[in-house]
């Protein structure tokens, strides 16, 4: 596949996404107002809302185009997945003997793959983010238009996130980016805290190489990236002073999750903080209808389960304080209580491990 | 190597009442792809053209002759009838319904 075909198409169906997010999001949402504006209450369960919309022409091609643009996106003639299978060769040479920096780079050959992971190829990106050796490129490629109203700016919500951990308190040390994937979340973390020294872990080793190459010739900040899983870490108990993930928590069970807060705590010290940013902020029942389909639609098996979960009582069980949801404004130009277009209802989940 | 997962039969995702449009609607959106990909080809093409002083723009943006017009009639027709004909649901070899 030539570049210029496969930007073209990327571009086509991007743009087919933004005329989603703009034109046919809004028209579904207007379209379920009109039917409620009578109502006496109006629907508070995601089932009451698709009896109401679930079934028009509208709310039909809205489902449809969310499905397979993804999958036109990824896995179409000219999706991620083929255009960088075509260039296999020079993508895994640019990473070739980078496990050879130990200090940048830890894999792990015998970690145990848990089955919720390896079972559902999740973003639709196939064969998962983690089984074949190129998939952290193909997934790095594709973050860069999860947002089509970001634009190029995607990368600023994780600026902006990392901001606003930065404004909550002191400077950390010793920070643990869990679920890190190939690094995007990683990157502003050692860019803004230089002199921190920045553990960085995930369970695929693909990606993990493409945050090791990056942070490579990036960054001169003690920054390392080790095959881990977030749920069984090897660290000490109270090694760190900031313990974070970003869009990880939406991927995990109800028991891992759990589990997650639970390995979280454990390895925050006294005094130390926990930010997570994830999808969980759905106010209405339109909101969790749309987050619903959404989370089926692009295999996101447990988004739905994740925002069923109260995050404030299970902090507040794992002796969690400070503890705070806070709905995130991911760009400028978004109003993340309600927004008149389709986006991800961002959430920033903190808290605070209390002093010894 | 290509390393690629086969197409297997997963469970598919439909969202109309009739999962023929579901499908059929895939082949829309994967021609409309191709023309965008042909389009943004024959822009780049025509600009690479014009850079090297081969391609005049304006007697390729300008209304074709009569000549010219004939010339492409026939063919014209014949991709008409092509894209067509299936509307007629007619069949050229003999056999069971």
């Amino acid at each position: 596949m030539d570049d210029r075909s496969f930007i073209a198409a990327q571009d086509f169906i991007l743009d087919v996404k933004r005329f989603w997010t703009t034109e046919i999001y809004p028209a579904l949402k207007a379209d379920y107002e009109n039917r409620t504006a009578s109502f006496e209450s109006v629907p508070d369960t995601s089932e009451e809302v698709e009896a109401l919309i679930g079934s028009t022409t509208l709310y039909r091609f809205y489902a449809w185009l969310e499905r397979h643009l993804q999958r036109l996106k990824y896995s179409g003639r000219y999706g991620l997945y083929p255009y960088h299978d075509g260039k296999r060769r020079e993508l895994m040479a640019s990473v070739a003997g980078i496990e050879i920096a130990a200090d940048r780079l830890t894999l792990n050959p015998d970690l145990p793959i848990p089955e919720y992971y390896r079972k559902v190829d999740i973003h639709q990106h196939p064969g998962g983010i983690w089984r074949d050796e190129i998939a952290g490129f193909v997934y790095e490629r594709g973050a860069r238009s999860t947002t089509p109203l970001m634009g190029k700016a995607h990368k600023d919500l994780h600026q902006r996130f990392t901001s606003f951990v930065a404004n909550q308190g002191t400077t950390p040390s010793h920070i643990l980016d869990m679920g890190c994937g190939f690094g995007k979340s990683t990157r502003p973390f050692y860019e803004t805290f230089k002199e921190a020294i920045v553990d960085a872990i995930d369970l695929s080793a693909p990606c993990l190489k493409v945050g090791a190459h990056e942070a490579g010739y990036c960054t001169k900040s003690t920054v390392r990236y080790r095959q881990m899983d977030a749920l069984t870490t090897d660290y000490d108990d109270n090694t760190f002073d900031l313990v974070t993930s970003t869009m990880l928590i939406h991927e995990l069970p109800p028991a891992e999750i759990n589990q997650l807060f639970q390995e979280a705590t454990r390895v925050l010290a006294p005094g130390g903080r926990m930010a997570h940013l994830d999808f969980h902020h759905v106010p209405n029942a339109f909101a969790r209808f749309i987050h619903d389909g959404h989370a089926r639609r692009n295999n996101e098996p447990f988004m739905s389960s994740w925002a069923d979960i109260d995050p404030v009582a299970l902090m507040a069980e794992k002796g969690l304080i400070n503890i705070e949801i806070i709905p995130f404004q991911e760009a400028d130009d978004v109003d993340p209580l309600n927004n008149p277009f389709w986006r991800f209802p961002w959430t920033i989940v903190y808290g605070e491990k209390a002093p010894a | 190597m290509s390393l690629a997962p086969e197409l297997v039969d997963l469970a598919e995702q439909t969202f109309f009442e009739d999962p023929a449009l579901d499908r059929a609607f895939g082949v829309v959106m994967a021609l409309a792809t191709e023309v965008y990909v042909l389009r943004n080809r024959q822009q780049a093409l025509e600009r690479l053209l014009e850079e090297a002083g081969v391609l005049d723009r304006a007697a390729l943006d300008g209304e074709p002759s009569d000549q010219e017009r004939r010339a492409n009639a026939d063919d014209r027709a014949e991709f008409t009838r092509a894209l067509m004909i299936s509307l007629l649901g007619k069949q050229q070899s003999q056999g069971a319904a």
